[in-house]
């Protein structure tokens, strides 16, 4: 169990940094991009556990990895897409998209199609948990500032 | 006069470079409305508007003698590049603290539009290579899948590149890139026994994924903008479709070669 975290910790965190360096974000960004992402696939991870659906798993996912880019990028002082994106594509449906690839290559357009429809589902749920996460921090950093 | 007309002029295209160059760098057209408000402001100007969409950009502001002054700009998409997205919007802050004047803030842009023609060249080959080992790992591979996923996309990357260098197409390269993360690890798979080619296709498509663009859709549509966001969405479909061609075409390769037919 804890060599399969580690090293679905190392495989998001890595997958992270080589697609960060293909999207050019700035070098000193790197190391918190993979962190973040591996955070979100460790919280996806731990409630599919736990016996969450692949939906809901990935909307609380998604959503600590928004926050926590919000967080970032302030303290940082660096674009928040930078992020953000690392948020989304550790939890990017490429086995569903593949699979319904597949499937419609083979002809089987009933399975092709909902296996499309549930790799949707999960885009979906990716797109309202970066809504959410946004939200989250807006009304945390208001309430904040109003504080000090 | 002449020095007046001069300064307004560098404002206009101080203005005009730093939202270009957000909107041709995988920036969202958010940004670059904010960023023309936050510098015009800066510059000291009035009733600074400007409207931006993927593929251009509407900016006006009153001048001091009350002259409105209007430009538009089309826009191509250079393609992603968050360091040059990061640097406009440092100089534009700078610009809004008053630390930085039209001119200044020109030629500050004008650096920074240079990294544009520095391409990431074979380092991209080997990020591409590290992307798809680690996802490859989220797809229930082992290290063997892994190491397949990571030459896999090495080589698309490689074969994307030099491709780029005989005719440079987003569309192509996608097609090229599907085509051949899904031909590679089955012809791999009959050399190597046990391996798991779903896990390995599904890794060395990961570099491929528009992620920016899936960004950019759910940032700009959160913020109100439905042309943008509708555009941003769009965009990642078709790039997702692109490679989903690429991919059924090389199902319909390896049916040929197994005997078959399309």
């Amino acid at each position: 169990m804890i060599e399969q975290a580690l090293l679905y910790l190392a495989g998001a965190f890595f997958g992270t940094l080589g697609f960060a360096v293909l999207t050019r974000v700035p070098r000193r960004t790197l190391l918190a991009a993979g962190g973040i992402a591996a955070v979100v696939y460790m919280v996806y991870w731990l409630l599919s556990l736990a016996g969450l659906s692949e939906h809901t798993a990935v909307f609380f996912g998604t959503t600590v990895g928004s926050v926590l880019g919000h967080l970032c990028a302030r303290k940082m002082r660096v674009i928040n897409t930078v992020f953000l994106m690392s948020a989304i594509v550790p939890v990017v449906p490429g086995l569903g998209l593949y699979r319904m690839m597949d499937s419609l290559g083979r002809g089987q357009m009933a399975q092709g199609g909902a296996q499309g429809v549930q790799a949707m589902i999960i885009i979906a749920m990716t797109a309202l948990g970066l809504i959410v996460g946004s939200l989250s921090d807006r009304t945390i950093h208001k309430r904040g500032r109003r504080k000090a | 006069m002449q020095t007046e007309t001069a300064w307004s002029d560098t404002e206009m295209e101080a203005l005009q470079l730093a939202a270009q160059l957000i909107l041709e760098n995988g920036g969202e057209t958010f940004r670059a409305e904010e960023t023309v408000r936050r510098m015009g402001e800066g510059f000291g100007l009035n009733e600074v508007e400007s409207f931006a969409v993927p593929s251009g950009l509407f900016i006006s502001y009153r001048t001091e003698e009350g002259k409105l002054e209007t430009s538009v700009r089309r826009v191509h998409k250079q393609g992603t590049n968050l360091t040059i997205v990061d640097q406009t919007n440092h100089i534009s802050r700078a610009v809004a603290a008053g630390k930085l004047g039209a001119s200044e803030a020109y030629i500050r842009l004008r650096e920074v539009a240079r990294l544009q023609q520095k391409r990431l060249g074979w380092s991209a080959v080997l990020a591409a290579g590290i992307c798809a080992g680690g996802f490859a790992f989220l797809f229930q591979g082992t290290w063997l899948e892994a190491l397949t996923a990571l030459a896999v996309a090495a080589a698309t990357q490689g074969a994307c590149l030099l491709m780029g260098k005989v005719h440079e197409s987003w569309i192509l390269s996608d097609i090229l890139g599907g085509f051949m993360t899904a031909l590679l690890p089955v012809l791999a798979g009959r050399w190597i026994p046990g391996l798991n080619t779903e896990a390995v296709i599904a890794g060395a498509l990961m570099p491929l994924v528009p992620g920016v663009a899936m960004t950019n859709a759910v940032q700009d549509t959160f913020r109100g903008d439905m042309v943008s966001g509708v555009s941003h969405g769009v965009s990642a479909l078709l790039t997702a479709f692109m490679i989903a061609g690429g991919a059924l075409l090389a199902s319909a390769v390896l049916r040929i070669l197994a005997g078959g037919g399309i």
